[in-house]
């Protein structure tokens, strides 16, 4: 190839897409294959922000930067081609290259497999973060696993939903690179060895210990202008040719390859986010695994530049993205004190300093607990640790509160019982200087309740930042002819500076510019619809109002309401009560946990509610009920742009902050939710008149629940919307064929079990949902109600969420 | 395993002549090293100049030789490579044994302690 051929010249790229044809794939040129033009263009861009992570890398060194390393569970990325397109700045170019030789570039996006490593918006989040963090020229680096098999892939049979593994490696990744020249080793299991040092003192010894490989994957992510190309490191288990090499020296060849195996297995899966209750050894042994590879790197990487560890916590600042890694906190100390010989207290306040976590979930049940006989067998070592932090802390706490046997048992990090405890998020806590929620709802929310004791004693280490999305994936990519039209009005620095979109408010009135709006919603509609047809196989009206609910199915996100809702619509229509105004299409997605059977339940009731209603003559083309398989980042992408009304229903006080709701915000959407998660600030933001908020507030929830009064028979017997309702899953009324299937529901609603208030808020969601009909019939008013939601929406930007990160936790800067 | 043993003085000094400790040969060496501070051998050098790789039960043999010699004796170690001391420092074995850089250093710390 030519001297230039990273150029961002037409002719270089088409040099080098050329030359990953017949070099790479091995393809005769010209190629029709868009597999092939895909790989080819993957690695063509690939060798350009390889290149740039060289660069960046100098400019980091040159500087002397702190770098941020960003521990998460789960990376939920989903396709790079269309990003790295974008942010490089060659989308256009790399269209007219493929369409000179006759290729659709959207043909060759469709190549790429989602990679779905993680379950939904703490995965998305995560993502997010890097884009931004790239984006502002922060040194800011990803560290998860390299599942090999991410979120199962979706399929519906008779309205059940049927698990299939998702092989997204299947074909490989042209964007990662294998690192196995800085593969490390991770210890695991084995016994403590109880002996004195060479003084005398105390020493514990970590021995039997077995050993697993971690072998990087690195994944560039490169900032919009592609000036900055930061990386997500991805650790595979391996066995190690070391450590099993005696194996097969014994002879045991068939031994030797069941120990590759074993090792192997640790990050095959990801693990579905409701399955996590059980305590599954394989769940630990994966969160240890990704905090051990991590921080051996990181701090390989800081000793390259640094003699001592005086300076680690002003160069390094790690952030635990939830709870699965806290481990982390006993892995640094590990590292500092037996590794590196640090005194505990040296060792004790360099870990606090670095540390900071984000805690996603209120659920007390999410909140993970490991039992003290599994963290002995699996990291006996990292179990005295955490024992020899509870007691210095216990210690303190008891110093403030000598007589409150109480209090320290409650923030203790061993929850004492016939099965002992370790409570993660307390390790998090105690071994963090900063502790933030993701909303300012949910803040409070912990600073009240969950964690109030730790914010009585440390107030100043919480902190709210509310989550934010990427407008580069979630507008630029996802909603091109909406972008443009922006850009268009008011140039594009709301690329990088989301705040921008204000400017575009004085065109709210414009009777043109409104009608362009809602063309390009209109054809995001009519793609929307040609995919339904596609893949539910239902026909849909794009006139009618989308009225979307997709995300994780749970309980507490109330699948359920939105079902009840539509029951009571088409009960109300078919009984001749109510005459339709405006035709609707409610349109589902998402996934169920694999052995979540209520969430399963409600996948199956909304087909068999949709079979019902889009089968029945009576409705002709008003309503329609679908449900679109397989909800994924690629899917949602499509659904969120064509959206008019966005469904973010969680009973108040569960959903911690909510990304989706953003999203559809961005995309002009009009929200009807409860004052949950990140709606408050929604509302806050959008103003009253351009939301629709109804139900009860987390405050009244929670002292119904406290003072026990919520009855849900005396709903139902009180209200008739309500009985008709819940009496159609005693009749089986959406089960002719199954009787009894729905009668679950029924049954909970009798015996007083509501445990996410569905009951209370249905009629007031009913009566929002009738003015929500109204007001969409007023078309310039609802296009202007949705252009306020976009020119709004700049404070859910994740690059603000990453500014504040930076300087109210990490304290680091962009290095330009 | 071949293990090359020669006396300076009352000092044993153990060298072994593999890249390898692991649990092939870990048995092997724990019974020699037994064998040999049984038969009186209270002070022993173990020269890991030629090894490269121990794995957790080649570190548990070592442990175990020093547990055998007891209180009445010492086992020092020399000339350990950065790959082996790495895992001398993740056990905390480090801490318990004497470390030097080279034989005469071991031999000669052996001797400040009669």
């Amino acid at each position: 190839m030519t001297r230039n051929y990273l150029d961002n010249s037409r002719a270089a790229l088409k040099e080098s897409m050329d030359y990953h044809l017949r070099c790479s794939l091995c393809r005769e040129t010209p190629s029709k294959d868009y597999r092939d033009h895909f790989l080819a263009t993957a690695f063509s861009l690939r060798d350009r922000m390889t290149e740039k992570i060289l660069q960046t890398e100098r400019r980091y060194q040159e500087a002397g930067a702190k770098r941020v390393y960003y521990l998460s569970m789960e990376f939920l990325i989903g396709r790079l081609l269309g990003d790295s397109l974008y942010n490089l700045g060659l989308f256009d170019l790399c269209r007219d290259v493929l369409s000179e030789a006759g290729i659709d570039i959207d043909e060759v996006r469709e190549q790429e497999n989602d990679a779905g490593l993680g379950n939904g918006g703490l995965g998305r989040l995560a993502a997010c973060f890097l884009d931004s963090m790239a984006t502002l020229d922060i040194p800011g680096f990803g560290y998860g696993i390299h599942y090999e098999y991410g979120l199962f892939k979706q399929e519906v049979d008779n309205g059940y939903q049927k698990e299939k593994p998702d092989n997204w490696l299947a074909e490989f990744s042209p964007w990662e690179i294998k690192r196995p020249d800085e593969k490390c080793i991770v210890p695991i299991y084995g016994r403590i060895e109880h002996f004195q040092d060479r003084a005398g003192e105390y020493n514990p010894m970590w021995l039997d210990w077995k050993v697993i490989m971690g072998i990087p994957f690195d994944i560039p992510v490169v900032g919009y202008g592609g000036k900055t190309v930061n990386w997500l490191r991805l650790y595979g288990a391996g066995s190690s040719t070391d450590f099993d090499i005696q194996i097969f020296n014994e002879g045991d060849y068939f031994r030797a390859v069941e120990q590759k195996v074993s090792s192997e297995t640790i990050t095959k899966m990801l693990y579905p986010r409701d399955t996590l209750k059980s305590g599954k050894e394989l769940r630990l042994v994966q969160e240890y695994f990704l905090v051990a590879c991590s921080l051996r790197d990181i701090v390989r990487r800081y000793l390259k530049d640094h003699g001592d560890f005086d300076r680690f916590s002003d160069s390094v600042a790690i952030q635990m993205n939830d709870t699965h890694p806290s481990l982390a906190v006993a892995e640094l100390m590990r590292l500092l004190v037996d590794e590196y010989a640090l005194p505990w207290d040296s060792a004790w306040e360099i870990t606090q300093r670095t540390m900071a976590y984000t805690n996603h979930t209120i659920l007390s049940e999410a909140l993970e607990k490991w039992p003290v006989s599994l963290l002995e067998r699996v990291i006996p070592r990292h179990l005295q640790i955490i024992y020899e932090i509870n007691s210095r802390f216990l210690a303190t706490v008891a110093s403030l509160h000598p007589s409150d046997i109480d209090l320290i048992r409650r923030m203790s990090l061993i929850e004492e019982g016939e099965n002992k405890q370790v409570r993660m998020a307390h390790l998090a806590m105690v071994g963090s200087h900063s502790i933030n929620g993701v909303s300012a709802l949910h803040t409070e929310i912990l600073m009240k309740n969950n964690f109030s004791d730790f914010h009585a004693l440390w107030p100043e280490r919480f902190v709210s930042i509310t989550n934010g999305i990427t407008q580069r994936r979630w507008l630029l990519k996802s909603n091109p002819q909406l972008a443009g039209l922006i850009s268009e009005k008011i140039g594009d620095s709301w690329i990088t500076d989301l705040a921008q979109l204000k400017r575009l408010e004085s065109c709210a009135d414009d009777p043109d510019f409104q009608d362009r709006f809602r063309g390009i919603k209109r054809a995001n509609k009519e793609a929307l619809s040609r995919i339904i047809s596609r893949t539910a196989w239902v026909s849909v009206n794009p006139d009618s109002l989308f009225d979307v609910h997709v995300k994780r199915i749970h309980e507490y996100k109330r699948q359920l309401l939105k079902i009840m809702h539509i029951i009571y619509e088409y009960l109300q229509i078919v009984r001749g009560e109510k005459t339709p105004t405006v035709a609707k299409t409610y349109i589902f997605g998402g996934k169920a946990a694999p052995g979540y059977w209520v969430a399963k339940q409600i996948i199956k009731l909304i087909h068999n509610v949709g079979q019902v209603i889009n089968s029945d003559k009576r409705l002709q083309d008003i309503m329609k009920v679908v449900f679109l398989p397989d909800y994924r980042v690629s899917l949602a992408e499509k659904i969120i742009p064509a959206a008019d009304l966005s469904e973010q229903i969680s009973m108040a006080g569960t959903e911690a902050s909510g990304t989706g709701n953003m999203k559809f915000m961005l995309n002009g959407a009009l929200t009807v939710g409860t004052l949950d998660g990140a709606n408050v600030e929604m509302l806050q933001e959008s103003g009253e008149d351009n939301i629709f908020i109804f139900g009860l507030k987390a405050g009244e929830i929670e002292e119904m629940q406290r003072a026990n009064t919520y009855r849900p028979t005396e709903y139902y017997r009180s209200y008739p919307e309500i009985r008709i309702v819940v009496d159609t899953f005693r009749d089986n009324v959406f089960c002719p064929s199954e009787p009894g299937l729905f009668q679950w529901i029924y049954s909970r609603f009798m015996h007083e079990e509501d445990t996410y208030f569905h009951l209370p808020d249905l009629l007031e969601y009913i009566r929002i949902q009738e003015k929500i009909e109204e007001e969409y019939r007023d078309t310039a008013s609802w296009t202007k109600k949705a252009i306020f939601n976009v020119t709004r929406s700049g404070k859910f930007s994740s690059d603000r969420a990453i500014s504040e990160y930076a300087g109210l936790i990490w304290k680091v800067e962009a290095v330009k | 395993m071949q293990l090359h043993q020669n006396k300076m003085g009352d000092v044993l000094i153990v060298r072994p002549l593999e890249r390898r400790i692991d649990a092939a040969t870990a048995t092997e060496f724990k019974e020699k090293m037994s064998e040999w501070i049984g038969a009186g051998n209270r002070r022993i050098v173990l020269n890991l100049s030629e090894v490269d790789f121990i794995d957790s039960s080649g570190l548990g043999a070592i442990v175990s030789s020093l547990k055998k010699i007891g209180n009445d004796g010492d086992l020092v170690i020399c000339s350990v490579r950065e790959t082996v001391m790495s895992l001398f420092r993740l056990t905390r074995m480090n801490r318990v044994f004497d470390i030097l850089s080279s034989e005469e250093e071991a031999i000669g710390a052996l001797s400040r302690r009669l």
